[in-house]
């Protein structure tokens, strides 16, 4: 067993386990849960001391469809990241459910759900990471929005939670199917799922930029990344561990991850570069003002966050060596502060109560190892040496140097952003004058946020583990081996300078926020008014109404009914005629000198129903449909069916006689009404265009499976050969009582019902 | 003559979707029994191979292909016994409303449905056949025009 392998089989089992310890006691579940999430970060680090190693099954081979997961230098910084951090994010959950729990009077059976959602959104992640075929890596994409979903919305009894999972669900599910589509794109033009042939066969062909772009949108809405980008801050309705989870380390990554793995693909197009440098400044931009702006302690870090991918979707755009080595490394450095200020967030929010940067502060003194860990994290983010961050800031001001001045502004402008809101996030919950008092809290709830804060410093004093994990990462991502290496240059080279600026531009902003403040809320206040989430509200309106408006039609009355199915079924078939390619799948067909009285007879038949449209009273009516029903007989005869001739003609017989008998037993002014109320010129027109797309549609439809029937005629052959077998000479009879015997007696037990039912309705008089 | 096949079934088709839109519960029916033979018609043009009856034994030519045959023969049975089934429940309708007309039909189930629960329009989506039969005496006296 390799080790994607295993790998796989134990993020999949955990889920499993969950369920399992569940049905024995929902109290063993989170126990359960931290031992599986801590044997899978041991595999996986384990695996960092393993070659690559590779699954391939086949799957669906008629469609050249592979099971195919392989584990390279990308898979394992990103499933790293979800199992690494999910091992810490579980730990603290473990502790953290049951006080959410607690307080919202709920059963301890729902541990299990969150358990489940969790690991199985853990599983996704790191199947994801490691698949290769477009379908697979767009069905783990899937899983893990599904898994989100249930994992935002977690707290079903509350309306914001409800909405806030289906917001995410729909514009992340939306966006996975541009991700889809792009894959057909890409099968089309390469002719294979496989994504390692595809960058093996090189070159940028003719519809791939756009299959990309489709591809770029759906990984840009998981990143949360502006116009996109408001379903993150709603989303942070779930609970603690979910925002830092999903938010920090999984979810918004998975994005980036598949930018990265495309990447090979996606630098070879200038211009989509470009959305990508637009797209990131806008987030970093928007992140970062609106982040200042938030008083909810999850809302300042959900903006971080879209801030912060911000950055690495812009490293994307800048591309070149630092640019890929940088984004990789700064997903990783990110990944560990960011889930550690979110569990600070809710370690904060437990032991105070409040939920708000104004009602809390001065917990430096109750609460010092969270206050010390989170420091640390906090250091991290805003870039101050001897931490991890520092070293990701360095690449990112290195990659814009090389690129010039307008691009070093930027850099900086945003980095300044970061440092303001961090700076005033941690200050106000640590220092100052403490606000409202704190209960002791579960040391479950701190040495996570201390271990990741540990990491943080290790990071800024030992960088090598973790820039051989980003190099191995920015090697898939360039498809070309990358050597990252950084130290500490005590020099004034342009990267230092930056990040002094950086430094002091922030404390600036901080300085002075009292006189943009209004501003800042001005520019916040105005995008709740015409920004992306407005939109989004107005689209799920207009949707809702759309729907409810032919929905009301359609159960209007029967014949509504029937005009709802028949004429979007003829639009949507025309349409698809028309955009399908399909020289020679339609074909005329030979006809025969033999076939001229067929020809007479079809035509007769059609005559007739084209009568009986016009007819205006219910006898000729009556007459019209049997001489249709006569012509198919004609029909029939002439295609050598004599058995169809026979019972066709009895069949038409008997139905004529039957409509002629009911209109004895109703009065003559009741059918003569009838015929007159439906005389009316517009709905006769209006029913004629209906009737025509519906034919038009049923042409299409039947033409073009006419000239495709199978040239297979085994089954002919057969029972050919089988019928003098039982005794018997005419095939069609020997098929039907014989070969399908039991068709024909459940046919024959329908038409005993209909019968007992006709003679019984009939029997029963009026009903006043 | 698959081109001519497909204009046929074509044009039964749209006779039977232009009845089916009728106010008239018969036409309605006529339309059911008109679809039904584009579609019989359907599954005998489908047949992989034309040529003499199916019978055996066989004189060497090449024969017509019994499976739609066989298939064919059941369409047929079972429309009619479901066209003869709604055309007694049209005679069931018309014995209680004394109309064969949907607008009025309609009408009166929603009055109906009015005076059972105000608040719920739930039994018009519910299809007429199946509920008249249920609807109380005392309801079908205001369809009477």
């Amino acid at each position: 067993m390799n080790a994607a392998m295993m790998l796989l089989v134990i993020s999949f089992a955990a889920p499993l386990l969950v369920l399992v310890a569940g049905t024995i006691n929902a109290r063993l579940v989170p126990h359960v849960a931290v031992l599986a999430t801590a044997l899978a970060a041991v595999v996986v680090g384990w695996s960092f001391w393993q070659p690559d190693a590779a699954i391939r099954w086949t799957w669906a081979e008629v469609y050249g469809l592979h099971f195919e997961l392989r584990l390279d230098g990308l898979a394992r910084l990103y499933a790293l990241l979800a199992i690494g951090i999910g091992f810490l994010v579980v730990a603290y959950a473990s502790r953290y459910m049951e006080l959410h729990l607690h307080h919202g009077d709920r059963p301890a059976s729902d541990h299990i759900r969150f358990f489940f959602f969790l690991l199985l959104f853990m599983a996704a992640m790191v199947g994801l990471v490691m698949a290769q075929d477009l379908i697979l890596i767009f069905v783990f994409w899937d899983l893990t929005a599904i898994a989100s979903f249930f994992l935002i919305g977690f707290d079903q009894h509350e309306e914001d939670s409800r909405s806030s999972a289906m917001m995410a669900l729909v514009v992340t599910g939306v966006t996975a199917v541009l991700v889809l589509v792009g894959a057909m794109l890409l099968h089309h033009d390469y002719g294979t799922w496989s994504l390692p042939a595809i960058i093996e066969q090189g070159g940028i062909q003719d519809s791939a930029p756009w299959a990309l772009l489709l591809i770029a949108i759906g990984a840009l809405a998981k990143s949360a990344q502006v116009p996109l980008h408001f379903w993150l801050p709603r989303a942070m309705a779930a609970p603690t561990p979910v925002s830092a989870y999903l938010h920090s380390a999984a979810m918004v990554a998975a994005g980036v991850f598949l930018i990265g793995r495309f990447y090979p693909l996606m630098q070879q197009v200038d211009w989509l570069l470009d959305v990508f440098l637009v797209i990131g400044f806008a987030s970093m931009l928007v992140g970062g003002i609106l982040a200042l702006t938030r008083n909810v302690l999850k809302q300042v870090l959900a903006y971080s966050t879209i801030s912060q991918y911000g950055y690495v979707v812009f490293m994307f755009g800048m591309g070149g060596d630092y640019g890929i080595k940088g984004a990789s490394f700064y997903v990783l450095a990110h990944a560990i502060v960011k889930s550690a200020l979110f569990l600070t967030a809710g370690a904060v929010t437990e032991a105070t109560g409040k939920k708000t940067l104004a009602d809390i502060g001065g917990l430096r003194q109750t609460m010092p190892m969270l206050a010390l860990g989170s420091g640390m994290a906090a250091a991290g983010l805003v870039a101050l040496p001897l931490t991890i961050g520092f070293f990701k800031d360095e690449l990112f001001f290195a990659r814009a140097a090389q690129l010039g001045a307008p691009y070093m502004v930027m850099a900086v402008a945003g980095a300044a952003l970061t440092f303001a809101y961090i700076f005033r996030f941690w200050t106000h919950i640590f220092l100052g004058r403490e606000i409202s008092p704190s209960q002791p809290i579960s040391t479950w709830l701190v040495w996570p946020v201390v271990v990741l804060g540990l990491l943080t410093v290790l990071g800024g004093i030992w960088p090598a583990p973790f820039t051989h994990i980003a190099e191995a990462a920015a090697s898939v991502s360039t498809n070309s081996p990358q050597k990252l290496h950084v130290e500490y240059v005590i020099a004034p080279i342009v990267e230092n300078l930056m990040a002094i600026s950086t430094w002091v531009f922030g404390f600036g902003i901080y300085w002075t926020r009292r006189r943009w403040w209004r501003v800042a809320l001005g520019i916040a206040h105005l995008g709740e008014q015409l920004g992306p989430a407005h939109w989004y509200y107005r689209g799920l309106n207009g949707l809702n109404h759309l729907s409810d408006s032919i929905h009301s039609f359609e159960v209007r009355d029967l014949r509504s009914r029937v005009a709802s199915i028949l004429l979007p079924a003829g639009i949507l078939v025309g349409l698809a005629v028309l955009v399908t390619p399909n020289a020679n799948s339609f074909e005329i067909g030979p006809i025969q000198q033999s076939d001229f009285t067929l020809v007479i007879m079809l035509i007769a038949a059609v005559v007739s129903g084209l009568v009986v449209m016009t007819l205006r009273d219910h006898l000729r009516l009556a007459i019209g449909l049997s001489s249709v029903g006569y012509s198919l007989a004609g029909v029939y005869a002439f295609m050598s069916a004599p058995n169809v001739t026979l019972v066709a003609i009895v069949v038409e017989t008997i139905l004529s006689m039957f409509l002629i008998g009911m209109m004895v037993l109703m009065p003559r002014t009741i059918l003569r009404f009838e015929t007159e109320a439906d005389s009316d010129r517009r709905s006769i027109s209006r029913d004629a265009v209906i009737a025509t797309v519906a034919g038009l549609l049923v042409f299409f439809v039947s033409w073009g499976a006419l000239s495709r029937t199978s040239w297979n005629t085994e089954i002919i052959d057969s029972q050919t050969v089988l019928t003098p077998a039982v005794h018997g000479k005419n095939i069609v009879t020997v098929i039907l009582a014989d070969f399908r015997g039991f068709d024909t007696m459940g046919e024959i037990t329908v038409i005993t019902i209909t019968l007992i039912g006709i003679i019984s309705l009939l029997r029963s008089g009026r009903l006043r | 003559m698959t081109l001519v096949f497909s204009l046929a079934i074509a044009a039964l088709f749209a006779v039977g979707a232009f009845l089916m839109l009728r106010r008239d519960l018969i036409r309605l029916i006529a339309g059911m029994i008109m679809i039904g033979n584009a579609a019989n018609l359907f599954i005998m043009a489908s047949a992989l191979r034309r040529g003499r009856a199916a019978v055996l034994p066989g004189n060497g030519d090449e024969m017509a292909d019994p499976l739609v045959q066989a298939l064919v023969l059941t369409a047929i049975v079972i429309s009619f016994a479901t066209a003869a089934m709604a055309l007694v429940i049209v005679y069931r309708v018309y014995t209680s409303h004394y109309s064969m007309d949907l607008t009025e039909l309609s009408a009166a189930e929603e009055e109906q449905s009015e005076r059972d629960e105000p608040e719920s329009g739930d039994l018009v989506e519910q299809d007429i056949e199946e509920d008249i039969e249920e609807m109380p005496d005392d309801a079908k006296v205001g369809v009477l025009a």
